[in-house]
């Protein structure tokens, strides 16, 4: 399937549609069944504050995957998506809004590849906050 | 308590696996994703794909196989409730999709010491039935706390 994103179409600097998702406690507990990952951080209120944190938290990997929805759904086509690189950096609690997006940084013409910055970004208190920073994907075009 | 930085390099065991329709229907559920490449066999036939699609990150699932090897390994001295998810790379050659028959094997690539925490980084190639190679993963987990400065 070609992608509906094509190499010629790509300047250093594109921002790529950013997408927004309300993080719901539901959603988070059917990812712990789907993913296996059973921490109870991610759906027990008490043992999360027991351990330190404000209350339930998402799994990165929750997060990661709006991040990759985000990327696949503006390119047309997964096997367009070669990498991805992300570091965890800060929480996602439940009922905050988080937002995915990126910018190309690099174009190689001679693989028709680009790399891209990318992130996930949400405002608590008037700060933004980045779950997911510092990170990157690579995206070959045909 | 530091970790056993010379279990660095160890190969754990194979992991099999067989990605079936009703696990990539639960993680799509899960994440919310509507694309139908991913939710339909028709769609994503149409789009020149064997079969249903699985999402970039579907491959988690196995992950707690293949590092939850590492994490459980007693010789390594991890306790698990210091752990959080640091960093997430993969590199694909193609998508999986459902049928793919599948294998993995981590390693414990490497422990490194940035001031009180240290950071183990797992890595793993996952093989198709072929035995071409689908995607590489490596994971950065840190243990908070336990490299002493």
């Amino acid at each position: 399937m070609a992608a509906k994103v094509s190499f010629e179409d790509l300047k250093v600097g594109d921002e790529i549609p950013a997408r927004s998702k309300v993080v719901r406690r539901e959603e988070v507990k059917a990812y712990a069944d789907a993913s296996g990952d059973q921490n109870p951080i991610h759906q027990d209120e008490d043992f999360a504050k027991m351990v330190g944190l404000p209350g339930i938290i998402a799994h990165g990997m929750f997060t990661m995957a709006h991040l990759t929805s985000t990327l696949t759904s503006w390119l047309g086509d997964p096997a367009a998506l070669t990498a991805v690189d992300v570091q965890f950096r800060a929480l996602v609690e439940m009922d905050e809004t988080i937002e995915a997006g990126g910018t190309v940084s690099e174009l190689d013409p001679g693989t028709r590849t680009a790399k891209l910055d990318v992130w996930v970004r949400l405002e608590r208190g008037g700060v933004t906050q980045y779950p997911i920073k510092s990170s990157t994907a690579e995206v070959r075009l045909g | 308590m530091p970790l056993n930085a010379s279990l660095i390099g160890r190969t754990y065991g194979q992991i099999d696996y067989t990605v079936e329709r009703d696990a990539v229907n639960r993680f799509v559920d899960a994440i919310g994703e509507q694309d139908p490449i991913y939710r339909d066999p028709d769609a994503a036939k149409a789009a020149g794909y064997a079969e249903q699609v699985a999402p970039p990150t579907f491959i988690t699932v196995i992950q707690i196989m293949t590092s939850g090897q590492v994490v459980l390994d007693q010789e390594l001295g991890l306790d698990y409730s210091r752990v959080v998810h640091g960093e997430q790379a993969y590199r694909y050659e193609r998508p999986l999709v459902v049928g793919d028959v599948i294998t993995a094997t981590p390693r414990l690539a490497d422990i490194v010491t940035k001031r009180s925490n240290e950071f183990l980084t797992i890595t793993s190639e996952v093989h198709d039935a072929n035995g071409d190679l689908v995607l590489t993963t490596r994971s950065t987990l840190i243990s908070r706390g336990t490299g002493g400065a």
